[in-house]
């Protein structure tokens, strides 16, 4: 029991990391219950207040169902793809080394350059789809300016920032299943759709969910790419949660607010999860 | 994979490399437009159609050193670093105390590392903002750093306790009898054999600290400014100096992929980390 003497010595440690851990949540609590206004000295409790203001506005309805198509599509289309590469990329295909590392390159991209990067490509003027593909196609206005293909190109620019990662995940998912599972099939004189349906993606389920849930959080709280490309724009049309409660916080200087907002967003994150959670386990 | 499930005809792998090179195509098109770009005059990348040859130059290279720009790359670096190294000194001896000083309070802690994680940056930034501005330490680095270090520190914890959990204990049970104590054995015994974690671990950190924009834009608006914030000032800007922004992008990646090609290993396995846990 030596270990467990020891033990004390490890408390010094925990003391000091423990506080830095806790305290931005803790105190994003307090905030959200209290009226802080940036620039307004007085402090008020006011309960739940901000929360009920939040809820109640026509914004945060909006913005509710813009967030709503943003994660849906992003999360499908990053997760279909990334599933698709994975697929092939596990094949026995010459130089698919070469497309893995080329393939995993937008990922470590900082999401503003991704945003910008997207911005430039689409810009209507200078853009070399939005200035030079679309007009020979048969479509010369903004793309960024229309409210229904800016939403298109936020979602569009963040599959491509993120659909790497998941692609990796799936990777290891793929990589982690028993070959010997695959003789039996063959034995049994399945073909590569019937292993497909009854092997492969029976036993990357949780790959599968784990890469769901870390997407559905990373396209919930996304705010960089879409800050670059729109800054919520045109009107509101790519204002997400996240952009909203930007608006909130630092440019109506409405702390309490912003903080409601964002312990809304916790919430139903951790919502979403343990209910993916959940189905893993089953 | 010699099973006749995975015997592939000639046509069906021209079918796939038809899809990777359209993939291909998807995601290497914008990072070979930003460098093409960023050789460009300005009057060049406003000529539509865009030339394919022309004369390149590195004018918007020299404009970021002469812009006074140079400095929100240092801030970077140094952000980057610094957090690297008070994360790893903080993580490793708080992962380890957690992962074998076992109580009730621990279990429940993990709910706490991964709340900032999945907490909304816009959120996360309030209580920051509001702490940071009461200590007058609005636009400096250090500021940046408290931020990032309020992030990455939970997750380092969490990633490495997972870690430490699964090592055995045998070994660090016999150096304890020998006579060594906790701090000892943690440094001769347990993180020898940690190595590859702690750089996916110190990668990730790097990452998310060379990446990140929104703490950085807030706590910062001149002196403290780092690569990511430069980039969406320029982007938001209406006189587009589009070799420039293009520069200054590429400059934005140069790190990331430096290390893609020296520890890609590592990547693959610090992307993938919150995956396996």
């Amino acid at each position: 029991m030596i270990m467990k003497e020891q033990n004390k010595l490890l408390i010094p440690s925990l003391a000091i990391t423990a506080p830095i851990v806790a305290f931005p949540t803790v105190f994003l609590f307090y905030v959200s219950l209290h009226q802080y206004i940036l620039f307004i000295q007085e402090i008020k409790f006011i309960w739940l207040e901000n929360f009920n203001n939040i809820i109640t506005s026509k914004e945060f309805l909006q913005s509710f169902g813009i967030t709503a198509i943003f994660v849906g599509a992003s999360t499908f289309f990053t997760l279909l793809f990334g599933l698709a590469l994975a697929l092939i990329l596990n094949e026995d295909l010459k130089g698919k080394g070469v497309f893995r590392t080329l393939f995993t390159l937008p990922a470590i991209i900082p999401p503003v350059v991704a945003g910008f990067a997207w911005k430039f490509l689409l810009n209507s003027e200078v853009g070399f789809i939005g200035g030079y593909i679309l007009p020979h196609l048969g479509y010369g206005g903004s793309v960024l300016g229309n409210p229904k293909l800016a939403l298109l190109a936020v979602i569009m620019a963040d599959v491509w920032s993120r659909m790497p990662l998941m692609f990796l995940i799936l990777l290891a998912g793929l990589q982690a299943i028993p070959p010997d599972l695959y003789e039996a099939a063959e034995i049994d004189g399945a073909n590569y759709w019937k292993a497909l349906r009854y092997i492969t993606l029976p036993s990357m389920r949780s790959a599968i969910i784990i890469a769901l849930i870390i997407r559905f959080i990373d396209a919930f709280n996304l705010l960089e790419t879409i800050f670059v490309m729109t800054s919520g724009g045109p009107g509101i049309a790519t204002q997400t949660f996240p952009l909203l409660g930007w608006k909130i916080g630092f440019q109506y200087y409405n702390l309490g607010e912003a903080a409601a907002l964002a312990i809304i967003m916790l919430l139903m994150t951790i919502l979403v999860s343990q209910a993916l959670i959940r189905r893993m386990r089953s | 994979m010699s099973t006749s499930i995975h015997t592939r005809s000639i046509w069906t792998k021209v079918v796939l490399y038809f899809i990777l090179s359209i993939f291909l195509v998807f995601f290497l098109f914008p990072i070979i437009w930003l460098v093409i770009s960023s050789i460009k005059t300005h009057y060049q990348t406003l000529v539509i159609p865009p030339k394919l040859l022309f004369k390149p130059t590195i004018g918007a290279y020299r404009k970021i050193i002469t812009g006074g720009m140079l400095k929100s790359f240092k801030n970077s670096i140094v952000i980057s670093f610094v957090d690297i190294v008070l994360a790893l000194l903080l993580s490793i001896p708080a992962a380890y105390s957690l992962a074998r000083f076992k109580s009730k309070f621990n279990e429940n802690i993990g709910f706490w590392f991964l709340t900032v994680r999945m907490a909304p940056a816009f959120g996360v930034i309030v209580p920051m903002y509001i702490v940071i501005r009461y200590l007058k330490l609005l636009d400096t680095t250090y500021a940046v750093n408290v931020a990032h270090l309020l992030i990455n520190l939970p997750f380092a914890i969490w990633l490495l306790k997972g870690y430490f959990e699964e090592l055995p204990l045998e070994i660090e049970e016999s150096a304890l009898i020998d006579g060594a104590n906790r701090l000892q054995t943690l440094i001769w015994v347990v993180l020898p054999t940690s190595v590859p974690m702690i750089i996916s671990v110190a990668i990730l950190t790097f990452m998310f600290s060379w990446n990140e924009f929104l703490f950085a834009f807030v706590l910062t608006s001149n002196q403290g400014v780092t690569v990511p914030v430069l980039v969406a000032a320029l982007a938001g800007t209406m006189t587009f100096d589009w070799p420039l922004m293009c520069a200054v992008s590429i400059g934005a990646m140069i790190p990331a992929f430096i290390f893609v090609f020296i520890v890609q290993r590592y990547i693959v396995r610090g992307l993938t980390l919150g995956a396996l846990k």
